[in-house]
């Protein structure tokens, strides 16, 4: 089976992030970048999954020169090939998932792996977007049961799971009062949560396959997109900084906070 | 060995010149106190003395001092050879309520600090003006800067930045007479005769109280790649340093090994996953700052090509840094607790490390037939943990009287090559009997002479490192 995956480049969340005094935007320089967590989670579970059912994963990423570092490290955990969408312009959630859609149109994968959203902006549209627009099922969240992993990482079986006759998918997804099991017909979009995975480290070897592995680049254009947001960001502010708390005498004192001043008990 | 040991008078000058809450004497407290991370010696402390401040501490040992009490300096007491430790009844002296950090000065690049200071909340005080004080190890959470520099801490980084002495340009030490002395400011460079600070730092508050320090302080390194290998044995594990140290395209800042027994125990205590699908004997970390990344990528290929490692994975980001570092810094703690080790920290001249470990092996065979021993260290500075496991089906005591009598034999072992019983671990009790192999007569005799001249009533934390 041929598998997309996407591969955002987004800021280390051990980074520090600082708001730029204008408010248009967050300060660039010092901080280091990575693959959106969920997509790399993303990542693994099509690598599980091409390792049971054979096939290929293609990892694809929007961006300037830069993504190529994150096109790289999912090469060098096993993706077979890459797509780079060569774009450094401004970009909404509807105008990626309109480059995706050509992407996927263009290599007609059986199934899209994303992450359910990018740690940096949160928006958690695009898997929802991409089916919209092809028309396909979608199954959001793909979670595994107590999928704390390690003991080899569970033998590195897929948590998404391909029925007998091959021809769809069962994701179990986390709902508020419990998990889900819902079932996709192929070609589909899935999105990733958290407990999905833990993906594996990028080996040695692997850094160095991935080095002569081919990276594909397209643009905006040559998918006859426009990019042209419709949404535009007016402001950005750092949220409003935490109180210094206080220390109370004893548990008496606790309890009368907690109730005239917080109002909680 | 009970509270009543401190005389009435002193605690009545106490309670007369001091704050309320200064001193404790509550068991609780008490057992907290009176013991470092060794867990060989049942804590037995009369009091818990709080200072806040220098003066407090200086009027302190001069009460002291005038009534022969013996006081055990203290500090996060995250120490492994028992230098903090109040067996005897003593009075411990705790710097914790002193943890004042000053302006850094960005010019000097220094900051003063009190002796209480968490090693942690120095790095992240300096840390928003792109500084660092480099000592660094996996207790940084605890260990305050008094005690790293009263025990001349080492740690993970020693490769690159040296250990806690070259860290440190100013101290305020207390005497035993309650004397308080400056010694050199935050000089970089002061050549007026004898370097009094340098006295006073590894010697384990067996001469003086370290109350404040004026630490040296230099850039935050830039990005660290870091990477796990896997290697067949320990010589393959020196060979593969040799061949890292020669390289010009990147500056380690940390070479470490640990064994698959390590990590075994790492496995069962938590639940981190193995790095690689297959185990492999042992296994070293390397964080190194790249100068030259195109080159660095050519070193690693080249490893797999002349057989240098067998395996290997590089981090992606500070997630799975972190990951890989918990498996080298995890070990301690997971050894302990499951299982009782006997902990040795030797360190050998790091040209001598090969033939001293295939030496060592023979020692292990004879003494420790079938015993798992699990090895770690920072090979980088020629310090290796040897920790010998208690064996399940063996009752305690005789295991330790086992270890006990197997050590000397390791011991000469090391003088012979030319090392030291304790790298960074210091001496405190549970070195002290063995110090005979790394220090000479002389060189005791010396040791003693200035213990009696500054402590001449031996109240600074009696009983460790070496007997007035």
């Amino acid at each position: 089976m041929k598998i997309l995956v996407t591969a955002k480049r987004v800021e280390d969340p051990e980074s520090k992030i600082k708001v730029k005094p204008d408010g248009s935007g967050i300060v660039q320089e010092g901080l280091k970048y990575k693959i959106n967590p969920f997509d790399e989670i993303g990542v693994e579970e099509g690598l599980r999954l091409v390792a049971k059912h054979q096939g290929e994963v293609v990892v694809v990423s929007i961006g300037g020169k830069e993504v190529q570092e994150q096109l790289r490290h999912a090469l060098a955990m096993g993706a077979h090939r890459a797509v780079w969408v060569n774009h450094t312009g401004p970009v909404d959630q509807l105008g990626i998932a309109a480059l995706l859609q050509k992407v996927v149109e263009k290599e007609q994968p059986d199934l899209v792996i994303l992450g359910k959203q990018s740690i940096d902006d949160d928006q958690n549209q695009v898997g929802q977007y991409l089916a919209e627009f092809l028309g396909w099922g979608q199954a959001t969240f793909a979670s595994k049961v107590e999928s704390m992993e390690s003991e080899q990482e569970k033998n590195k079986v897929p948590a998404i799971v391909l029925t007998a006759d091959k021809k769809s998918v069962q994701v179990i997804r986390e709902v508020d009062n419990g998990l889900a099991t819902v079932e996709c017909q192929l070609p589909a979009v899935v999105t990733t949560d958290l407990r999905l995975n833990q993906p594996r480290y990028a080996s040695l070897p692997g850094i160095m396959k991935a080095k002569s592995k081919p990276i594909e680049e397209l643009t905006p254009a040559k998918l006859s997109v426009d990019v042209t947001p419709a949404i535009q960001v007016l402001k950005m502010s750092s949220p409003p900084a935490r109180k210094a708390g206080i220390k109370v005498a004893d548990v008496p004192a606790l309890v009368e906070k907690l109730h005239n001043e917080a109002k909680v008990v | 060995m009970s509270t009543a040991a401190l005389p009435a008078d002193f605690l009545q000058a106490i309670t007369e010149g001091f704050p309320v809450d200064f001193l404790t004497r509550e068991p609780g407290e008490l057992q907290e106190y009176g013991r470092d991370w060794t867990r060989v010696y049942t804590p037995a402390p009369a009091a818990v003395a709080l200072p806040r401040t220098t003066d407090e501490v200086s009027r302190l040992l001069a009460l002291c001092h005038q009534h022969h009490i013996a006081v055990v300096p203290s500090g996060g007491r995250t120490g492994l050879a028992g230098g903090a430790v109040a067996a005897r009844g003593e009075l411990v002296l705790s710097l914790q309520r002193m943890t004042r950090m000053g302006p850094v000065d960005l010019l000097g690049n220094t900051v003063r600090v009190q002796a209480g200071a968490v090693t942690e909340a120095v790095h992240h005080h300096c840390a928003e003006h792109g500084l660092t004080w480099p000592v660094d190890f996996a207790s940084k959470g605890s260990s305050t800067v008094g005690g790293n520099i009263a025990t001349n801490a080492g740690g993970v980084k020693v490769i690159r930045y040296g250990l806690t002495r070259q860290w440190v340009l100013g101290l305020q030490v207390v005497t035993a007479q309650g004397e308080v002395l400056e010694l050199n400011g935050a000089l970089e460079k002061n050549n007026t005769g004898t370097d009094l600070r340098q006295l006073f730092i590894g010697s384990e508050g067996t001469l003086g109280v370290i109350t404040e320090a004026t630490l040296k302080l230099t850039q935050l390194p830039g990005k660290q790649d870091v990477f796990l290998f896997a290697v067949p044995d320990v010589a393959a594990v020196l060979r593969l340093f040799r061949d890292a140290r020669r390289q010009n395209a990147f500056s380690i800042s940390a070479y470490e090994f640990f064994t698959d027994r390590c990590m075994a125990r790492l496995g069962r205590h938590r639940k981190l996953r193995p790095p690689f699908e297959t185990p492999s004997e042992c296994y070293v970390l390397l964080e190194a700052e790249a100068k030259d990344a195109a080159a660095v990528e050519g070193w690693l290929g080249s490893l797999f090509e002349r057989e240098l490692v067998t395996d290997g994975v590089q981090a992606q980001g500070a997630a799975q840094a972190a990951e890989l570092w918990a498996l080298r810094e995890g070990i301690s703690e997971s050894l302990s607790a499951t299982g009782l080790p006997h902990k040795n920290d030797i360190s050998l001249p790091v040209a001598g490390l090969e033939a001293f470990c295939a030496e060592l092996e023979a020692i292990f065979s004879a003494r420790y037939p079938g015993w798992e021993i699990c090895l770690f260290g920072h090979i980088g500075d020629g310090n290796l943990h040897v920790n010998v496991m208690k064996p399940d089906a063996m009752d305690k005591a005789e295991f330790l009287a086992h270890t006990k009598q197997a050590d000397p034999t390791m011991f000469a072992l090391v003088q012979k090559h030319g090392g030291s019983i304790s790298a960074e671990h210091g001496v405190g009790l549970l070195k002290k009997d063995y110090l005979g192999y790394s220090r000479a007569p002389a060189e005791l005799a010396l040791l003693r002479t200035l213990k009696r001249a500054l402590d001449p009533r031996g109240i600074l934390n009696p009983g460790k490192v070496v007997d007035a």
